[in-house]
């Protein structure tokens, strides 16, 4: 037979355990407890009858048998507890507040002895009183019984007992409901955690555990589990998406590719192409395929992955100027101005390589666009919110304002970049660096229109300020 | 030059052999690491070409292994995977150079030829010499027929590296790789720029041009 779930769960097991453990302790707190009350009780007793006996044998030793009788019936009449019996030598009774003695056979050593007393009450009932009591021969060889009725002691143990037995029970009782509500508690709260946990198992990445609010561990636990399946949403999300994208954006150029190879194909055939001159066009369009995939795999894995591998700190103005030395000669080349500016002692973290690659990107970009005549600035500076941003400027035509958003999603190449070279995935693969690094990309207007040229275009890197 | 190819995809080592022939070098082919090792193990080669990704052996496997046997030829990686802590992965198990997968194979040659003459030049130089072309390494200093060219340090460091790699193709990848230590594809021409740079500065003037662009490949430096 299984027990029911609740009887399962870890935190009732656990409430029995302590429970058990306290009903233990309990029973041993209680059984010293009654030692002490029950035992002093009949120590108690002894002594007053011990003391009383000493009082009657000092009357003896005052006043022989008469005395000792005299101060037994008064002592007798009085509201005293005790009980008094005195007998001639041979056990008969002389006087007393008692028939018999309760000792069976007495052999002159003092003896005591419990025995019960019966009492007629108010209403004409015999009760039955628990009583004790010592018994000596007196110097004359007559025989002592004093004795005492010990029910009110024995009642008020007995009243100890219950109270303790009645404790218990309610330590019982109270541990055992409290387990099970702490238990129902923490087992529901693992229930809805394992339900998550369940439903994602079978395929529904979208569950999320419910968070009480309570601000413990359960909530904890809750927001954790959450924030992992927020993670793995977005990687799937991301897996999902780069290979969509790389089907997708794989298939224009291949088609091209193919396209073109057939028709070359044909007019070899036809015998008025040139085979090497088609062959070597192959080639720089495999080339350009092979480009493209690296460029969407990156941008894909980088976004799967939702940040850089290998991040360290360093300074961005040492990047910045490796970039500069890289890209300087090509301005110049190009008839283009270029001009570098550094803020110093920044620092960023991050991966360099990548970095590198985005920086490159935005500053191939900018080569490209601008006409010679142009000017190209690339800054490095902080923000006043404390981040590091990296910023090229341009004199080139720049983006309209409608369509900035647009260049950065992938193969988007406006009108007037057609006839310049490029898979429209360069912004792409900085806006996915960026994003990698917890950053961002922005575009804005440059310089503006300077005679011919303008207005421009400011790219900016921006990263997360070094923690 | 004797070249060890590891590599698992039958048809794609057919190839490579033909070409390394072709270029003048001699090839054994291992179809897995296993088979590799005992190759490796078997033969005295100047360099060896191993694929990461094989059946039974790894290559990084396959390579960790020869290391640790005191085995220090050089090995070019040749791999899928091109991820950053994917090179890093290959070169801390030992390999000399990566190469991912596709490439060119005037690349593969280059890095190949490369490769060996690193070998060949493992003692500490302080002078570099290379036809009329000499370099004081610690003087940073560099003359041609006796006449000083004065270049910038970015210019020196690709100098010496094409200097040390003299009469072999050097492709533009190699030189972002290891004179600027980058491993991205700049869409621009940069370093075809910084070549001509350094090409006007060691070449003009003088009736003989050094530094040569070899079509599909990339550069050579001549003596």
């Amino acid at each position: 037979m299984r027990l029911p779930r609740l009887f399962r769960t870890t935190p009732f097991r656990l409430t029995l355990l302590f429970l058990a453990l306290f009903a233990a302790a309990a029973s041993a707190f209680l059984a010293y407890i009654y030692l002490a009350t029950a035992g002093e009780a009949t120590r108690r007793t002894d002594e007053d009858i011990g003391r009383e006996m000493r009082a009657l044998q000092a009357a003896y030793e005052r006043g022989g048998v008469n005395v000792l009788n005299q101060s037994l019936i008064e002592r007798a009449a009085s509201e005293r507890p005790f009980l008094y019996l005195l007998m001639t030598k041979d056990g008969k009774r002389i006087s007393g507040s008692i028939e018999e003695s309760p000792v069976e056979e007495f052999t002159g050593a003092p003896a005591r002895a419990s025995f019960s007393v019966t009492d007629i009450d108010v209403n004409g009932r015999a009760r039955k009183h628990p009583a004790r009591g010592f018994q000596e021969q007196l110097r004359g060889g007559e025989i002592l019984f004093v004795g005492a009725d010990i029910s009110e002691d024995q009642a008020y143990v007995l009243k100890i007992v219950r109270a303790l037995w009645g404790a218990g029970a309610l330590v019982i009782v109270l541990g055992l409901l409290g387990g099970l509500l702490v238990s129902r508690n923490v087992s529901r709260s693992m229930a809805g955690l394992a339900e998550v946990v369940t439903a994602v198992r079978n395929g529904d990445l979208e569950a999320r555990a419910h968070v009480r609010g309570t601000r413990d561990e359960f909530d904890e636990l809750a927001e954790g589990l959450n924030e992992m399946l927020d993670r793995l949403e977005r990687s799937m999300a991301g897996h999902r998406h780069a290979g969509d994208a790389i089907a997708h954006d794989l298939r224009s150029p291949l088609t091209r590719l193919r396209a073109r190879l057939e028709t070359a194909y044909l007019d070899v055939e036809a015998g008025k192409g040139n085979a090497e001159e088609a062959l070597a066009q192959a080639l720089d369009d495999t080339d350009g395929v092979l480009k493209t995939f690296g460029a969407v795999l990156s941008i894909a894995r980088l976004q799967a992955a939702g940040q850089a591998p290998d991040q360290n700190i360093f300074d961005p103005a040492e990047l910045g100027g490796d970039m500069a030395e890289l890209y300087e000669p090509v301005c110049e080349d190009k008839g283009l101005d270029f001009a570098a500016e550094f803020a110093v002692d920044l620092q960023v973290r991050g991966n360099r390589e990548f970095l590198a690659q985005a920086l490159a990107n935005i500053l191939d970009n900018a080569v490209k666009y601008t006409p010679s005549g142009g000017a190209i600035m690339l800054r490095v500076r902080r923000r006043s919110s404390g981040e590091v941003e990296y910023s090229v400027t341009d004199t080139g035509p720049g983006v309209p304002d409608e369509d900035r958003e647009r260049v950065v999603e992938r193969f988007v190449r406006l009108e007037n970049s057609r006839s310049e070279p490029g898979s429209g995935l360069g912004l792409s693969l900085v806006a996915a660096v960026a994003e990698a690094h917890g950053g961002r990309l922005e575009l804005a207007e440059g310089p503006g229109k300077v005679g011919e040229m303008g207005p421009g275009l400011r790219v900016a890197l921006i990263l997360p300020r070094a923690a | 030059m004797r070249i060890l190819i590891v590599e698992d995809d039958l048809e794609a080592a057919e190839v490579m052999d033909r070409g390394l022939t072709e270029a003048g070098h001699e090839c054994v082919r291992a179809p897995d690491g296993e088979d590799g090792l005992t190759a490796a193990r078997g033969g005295e080669f100047d360099v060896m070409i191993v694929d990461r990704m094989m059946p039974r052996m790894d290559g990084v496997t396959m390579v960790q292994t020869i290391r640790r046997e005191g085995d220090q030829t050089p090995v070019l990686f040749l791999s899928a995977l091109g991820e950053i802590t994917d090179r890093v992965d290959g070169l801390k198990a030992g390999g000399d150079d990566y190469l991912v997968k596709p490439y060119a194979f005037a690349e593969l040659i280059a890095r190949v030829e490369a490769l060996s003459r690193r070998r060949e030049t493992g003692s500490v130089q302080t002078l570099l010499r290379v036809g009329e072309l000499e370099m004081d390494l610690i003087g940073r200093a560099v003359h041609r027929q006796g006449k000083e060219i004065d270049l910038q340090p970015r210019e020196f460091q690709l100098l010496e590296f094409m200097m040390r790699h003299a009469g072999q193709s050097v492709t533009r990848t190699m030189l972002l790789e290891k004179v600027w230590e980058y491993h991205f594809d700049p869409q621009t021409n940069v370093i075809d720029v910084h070549i001509s740079r350094l090409r006007s500065k060691i070449d003009k003037g003088f009736d003989k041009p050094m530094l040569q662009t070899v079509r599909g490949a990339g550069y050579r430096l001549d003596p």
